[in-house]
């Protein structure tokens, strides 16, 4: 296998010698360790993969609309129609339908950003990003019910550094985390973080490395809870990229591999996706017009015979 | 009438250690008790005071927009 050449290799040749002559004056350059990138957030590790292989994918029918009242200031109204699934311990799934009406208001501005939205039965999802300086910043993130015991908080500081961020993690529960993440080299980084939750009395520690170049992304993460997550994503092209993942837990021995496109054309924006548990899914947004946005989600699970179909107009 | 009868029982056999430890347990209970109440109260107060603080913190941003901008669907 090694010693065979792939075809189209001579038609090439030209490319190729100038595309090696590239590569020798850039090892020529010298790396100078002395100003690294800084690098990405150690929760965003997985963005590019992330984006390509899961998006929002709904079932039923969903309505935005948002509405700007200024350049930071602006107000959202959604309404969503359709099944919502139960969590259940069963293999069936049990889906109730459900409608509510979502209001929000977004405050965005490059220091401080806000993001707060309730619903009809009385949740609240709330946001803050905060630049406290220029190096540190406060994020919080709430889901407040009415119902005792079942909202959740979390806080985050974020330091960054010249070559590195840190991060520290205080939720609700006792919850605590800590991540630090370096750039090793101009395109490898590599990270670390641990996390203790009392009210479950688990703690665990887990690494991450992302390696990057212009055409190409690949991470790797393994936490001692048993999780070791893979991905790798390709940009075939300024339209096209495709991406996988592979998800391991080698405690309960879940494997699961999937592959995906991301097609980001000049009106829409299609992604898809299939999976090693028999889960097909796309996702289509398409610009009609200018702040028009029409939206499809398809999800087919074979394994479960359980079939999503959604639709939307957003606007805004 | 009984818990009472058995907390003067309690409190004749212990003497003065016994009060001195419940003077501790109640420093800590007491902040326990106070973190716990000034957690409730600042849940409701996000619960219902966050929407209309960003809307406060956006009206008063520069262009400030109109009053009546805040209730048309356009």
């Amino acid at each position: 296998m090694a010693g065979m050449v792939p075809p189209g290799t001579a038609m090439l040749g030209e490319a190729s010698a100038a595309a090696s002559a590239k590569k020798i004056n850039d090892v020529g350059k010298k790396v100078d360790f002395m100003n690294l990138p800084c690098p990405i957030p150690y929760e965003e590790l997985h963005r590019e993969a992330l984006m390509s292989l899961k998006p929002e994918l709904f079932e039923g029918m969903r309505f935005d609309f948002t509405k700007g009242l200024n350049q930071k200031f602006s107000l959202s109204h959604s309404v969503f129609m359709g099944p919502m699934e139960l969590p259940s311990q069963s293999a069936e799934t049990i889906k109730i339908p459900t409608a509510h009406y979502e209001f929000g208001a977004n405050f965005i501005d490059p220091k401080l950003m806000l993001i707060g939205r309730v619903l009809t039965d009385g949740r609240l999802n709330a946001r803050v990003k905060c630049d406290l300086t220029d190096d540190l910043t406060l994020k919080a993130n709430a889901q407040l019910t009415n119902e005792p015991h079942m909202s959740h908080a979390m806080f985050n500081f974020d330091f960054k550094g010249k070559d590195y961020r840190t991060q520290l993690q205080l939720g609700n529960g006792a919850l605590f985390g800590a991540s630090y993440i370096q750039s090793v080299t101009p395109h490898l980084s590599l990270g670390g973080e641990v996390f203790w939750a009392g009210q479950h009395r688990k703690s665990g520690l887990g690494y991450a490395g992302r390696y990057e170049t212009d055409k190409m992304v690949a991470t790797g993460q393994v936490a001692s809870t048993g999780m070791v997550a893979l991905s790798y994503v390709q940009k075939v092209s300024e339209k096209v990229s495709l991406a996988t993942d592979f998800m391991y837990n080698y405690m309960s021995r879940d494997v699961t591999a999937s592959v995906g496109y991301d097609y980001i054309l000049r009106q829409a924006r299609l992604r898809g996706k299939i999976d090693s548990n028999g889960c097909a899914a796309a996702f289509l947004e398409e610009r009609l017009n200018m702040g028009l946005n029409f939206i499809l989600s398809a999800e087919l699970d074979h394994k479960k015979k359980d079939y999503k179909f959604g639709f939307g107009l957003t606007i805004g | 009438m009984a818990s009472r009868v058995s907390l003067k029982s309690k409190g004749k056999s212990s003497g003065g250690k016994g009060s001195k430890g419940m003077e501790e347990k109640s420093t800590s209970q007491c902040l326990k008790e106070w973190s716990t109440w000034a957690m409730k109260k600042a849940k409701v107060i996000t619960h219902y005071g966050f929407i209309p603080l960003v809307i406060i913190i956006g009206m008063n941003s520069e262009p400030k927009p109109q009053l009546y901008q805040l209730l048309t669907p356009v």
